[in-house]
């Protein structure tokens, strides 16, 4: 599919990277990329469930565009988190709705999509859109 | 030629680099003469088990009753019955002999190390029968809370214990544990899914009424584990699943069931994985246990100091008769980071609560990363794995 531009450049700077070690730095640096969304408004509504770790989110829409505020213990969680943060944040809900997780295989830094309970990428994924779905 | 070189996954590669498998409290990989036994079995054998007359019918029922024969010499044990893990194995005394023997009121007791499934089917059974649960504590050095333990007998009818921790590979004083459980009038239960690999166990001589463990963790395949019981548990034991093969007859009004084992068996059971659990047993009688459990102990112990130096808090004491389980934390990076960095370079390590979440609550932490030796396993690859918690340490801390 086509993905938006910021977020082919990413698909585009991962899959020149062959190592999975320099994947996981690359992804852990991506934490950065993140709105804070601050410990103390975290709650089990906010909480992604299935994750290991303890990760967080909420979507605000605003005149239909959608910022995703979020973190997470875990860095690499927070790099996935920061991942969809560039994929979607500053774009219209309608839009948002339209992505597949598909990317997130397509830059190697999952062995599979399928929704389970250790698959954190995927948890995240879902609550986002389905927040969207929600707010838009 | 080394012990490796029997296990076909053990020479594969992961993201480029060597794996070396230290999951093993998870389940064990197999050796190449179990994964031909289950492929063989398939080629050649394959048919249903008990009741038809033909010549496969013959080999398969001979390959499935040689792996109880195998069980019972392998743990002297009168009564072996075949069930699909140690989480079946222990739903079978909770439904076959608690909803049989346990009134309201009755008092079961559990401690705070167990493994889910030595807690939730007692919660199940608790709130359908009203009975009391009791949880022994876990004391600051990770031992069962001896004395409380002795209070908490009080009316108890039934005691379920894990021998070995999956989160701490602490082996509790199970035969205390027994011989206090039986002095107070209660039948005990022994959790030996992580004893097993390592410990070659007389049930007789053990004392203990059910022992429940797994095929996976001692070189067998998955989907298949047993209960054993004591005869006087088992005479009070009922099915809770109904269904071919345990019957005697069957009539409109009424089914009579068998009186052996196949009584708690219904259904087409485990027949490959129990062909390949004979396999194992036949490849690990070769083993010399006790000296690699001492092995595998040292390497442990080895590798808990170092992770000790390099600023990680390890939940483990390593005494004799612990298994080799090193599970820790690293103050900064987070447990999941840590094993994904690990993954990165070919370990194949576990993270999380273990399924074990009363026992993290008590030691005030939500996971940890678990370490744990198998019989393949070397001093030189321990070595590996400290040199790259080194690396990752001094990367991202």
């Amino acid at each position: 599919m086509n993905y938006p531009q910021a977020l082919q450049e990413l698909i585009d700077e991962f899959a020149e990277i062959k190592d999975k070690m320099e994947i996981l730095e690359y992804v852990y640096d991506l934490s950065d990329e993140v709105v804070e969304f601050p410990i103390a408004m975290w709650n089990d509504k906010t909480r992604i469930m299935g994750c290991q770790s303890e990760a967080h989110l909420e979507v605000v829409v605003v005149d239909g565009i959608v910022e995703l505020r979020c973190g997470a213990d875990s860095k690499i969680v927070q790099g996935m988190m920061g991942i969809i943060t560039i994929a979607i944040n500053g774009r219209k809900a309608q839009d948002v709705l339209q992505l597949k997780p598909d990317f997130a295989q397509e830059m190697g830094i999952l062995n599979s999509l399928s929704p389970s309970r250790s698959n954190g990428f995927r948890n995240i994924f879902d609550k986002v859109m389905s927040e969207v779905r929600m707010k838009q | 030629m080394s012990l490796k070189d029997d296990f076909p996954i053990l020479s594969r590669e992961v993201n480029g680099h060597p794996l070396i498998y230290l999951d093993n409290a998870a389940t064990t990989q197999k050796p190449q003469v179990v994964i031909d036994a289950i492929s063989q079995y398939y080629s050649n054998s394959n048919a249903n088990v008990h009741r038809a007359v033909h010549t496969l019918a013959g080999e398969a029922t001979e390959g499935y009753e040689n792996c109880r024969r195998w069980i019972k010499s392998w743990f002297n044990a009168e009564k072996a019955i075949l069930t699909s893990g140690t989480t079946e194995a222990i739903n079978l005394v909770a439904y076959g002999w608690g909803r049989a023997n346990l009134q309201p009121g009755d008092v079961i007791v559990l401690t705070e190390m167990e493994h889910h499934s030595d807690i939730v089917p007692w919660q199940i059974l608790s709130e359908e029968r009203g009975i009391e649960i009791r949880y022994v504590p876990v004391l600051d050095d990770f031992t069962l809370d001896m004395d409380a333990y002795a209070v908490s007998l009080e009316n108890a009818k039934l005691v379920c214990v894990v021998h070995t921790s999956n989160v701490l590979g602490v082996r509790n004083s199970v035969d205390e544990l027994i011989s206090l459980a039986h002095k107070a009038g209660a039948k005990i239960l022994i959790d030996a899914a992580q004893a097993v690999p390592h410990d070659k166990i007389d049930f007789e001589l053990f004392n203990a009424d059910f022992m429940a463990f797994s095929a996976h963790k001692m070189c067998g395949p998955t989907g298949i584990g047993a209960l054993l019981v004591k005869s006087d548990a088992f005479e009070q034991m009922q099915p809770f699943m109904g269904g071919g093969d345990m019957i005697e007859s069957v009539t409109t009004s009424g089914s009579t069931y068998q009186t052996n084992e196949h009584k708690f068996e219904a259904g087409t059971p485990k027949i490959a994985e129990a062909v390949g659990w004979s396999a194992a047993f036949e490849w690990m009688s070769a083993i010399d246990l006790p000296a690699h459990h001492e092995r595998l102990l040292n390497i442990a112990k080895w590798t808990a100091d170092q992770l000790r130096e390099i600023g990680c808090t390890v939940y483990g004491r390593h005494q004799s008769g612990d298994a080799a389980v090193v599970s820790f934390l690293h103050p900064t990076i987070h447990s999941e980071d840590f094993a994904r960095f690990l993954d990165a370079k070919g370990f194949a390590v576990r993270t999380g609560h273990h399924c074990a979440q009363p026992l993290l609550n008590r030691l005030g932490i939500t996971g940890t990363i678990r370490a744990s030796f198998y019989l393949y396993n070397t001093q030189d690859e321990a070595e590996k794995f400290i040199s790259t918690v080194r690396y990752i340490v001094g990367k991202f801390a």
